[in-house]
């Protein structure tokens, strides 16, 4: 691999966007999740109930995709609502 | 019990019968994740799934203690709000903004009931037990009336 090549390849790592990720938990109650998600990334009542059930259904969702300091931020914000979220590279 | 909203938006929850009044009063302590190492990690989740990795160190370093004095605060105004019940009134108001607070200390109170008891997601969508002398079925109807009391805050605020 020749330093242009490697140089991209790195690039292209370093530009990767990170998810952040909810938990399904059994404990929070769902009208609960679709409030925060409302409240932390202001999405409408319809984004924030879809969200909201796919957590429920399928165990997680991505909620929020980019940057890796924000993406820290938020699930900062949502750990402070008590919801269960990590940040993840994006594949 | 009556809910009623006052002029400023805020709640009044009246004619508290003493079984709720009890279970209003156990808020904060039911809150206080202290002594469980489960309870603990539930309300202090690390931010990655992958164990070791670097931004964990971080995040206990200078996120939790953040969240342990939101959360901590919380509670705090729940108590202050429960003062006159302690003292023996029947009713209990929530200024409009303390409903946050609220509904973070019985955020806090059901997920650390729900580790010390090791409660399943079956127990969870049965029906409260009726109260008894058995302290997990008390733990479980705490489980159902905060989340209840939830349910009206959080329809109250929308």
């Amino acid at each position: 691999m020749n330093e242009t090549q490697t140089e991209t390849k790195e690039k292209t790592a370093l530009d990767l966007p990170w998810n952040v990720v909810v938990h399904n938990d059994p404990v929070n109650l769902m009208s609960y999740v679709a409030l925060v998600f409302r409240r932390v990334f202001e999405f409408s009542k319809e984004k924030s109930e879809q969200h909201m059930m796919e957590v429920h259904q399928k165990g997680r969702s991505v909620v929020w995709s980019g940057g890796r300091e924000r993406a820290e931020l938020y699930v900062q914000q949502l750990h402070g609502y008590l919801l269960l979220a990590t940040l993840e590279r994006s594949a | 019990m009556n809910i009623e909203r006052d002029e400023n938006g805020g709640f009044l929850f009246s004619d508290v019968e003493p079984p709720l009044a009890e279970l209003f009063l156990a808020i904060p302590s039911a809150a206080d994740p202290d002594g469980n190492a489960a309870a603990q990690r539930r309300l202090f989740p690390d931010p990655v799934a992958e164990k070791g990795a670097a931004v964990v160190e971080d995040w206990e370093q200078w996120v939790k203690p953040v969240l342990r004095e939101a959360f901590e605060n919380a509670s705090t105004t729940v108590e202050a709000d429960l003062t006159p019940m302690a003292a023996g009134e029947d009713a209990v108001t929530i200024p409009l903004e303390h409903v946050d607070a609220w509904l973070n200390a019985l955020n806090q109170a059901r997920l650390v009931l729900a580790e010390r008891f090791e409660v399943t997601e079956e127990e969870m969508n049965r029906p409260a037990p009726f109260p008894s002398q058995n302290e997990r079925h008390t733990a479980l109807t705490q489980i159902h009336v905060y989340g209840l009391l939830q349910e009206c805050l959080i329809q109250g605020v929308e």
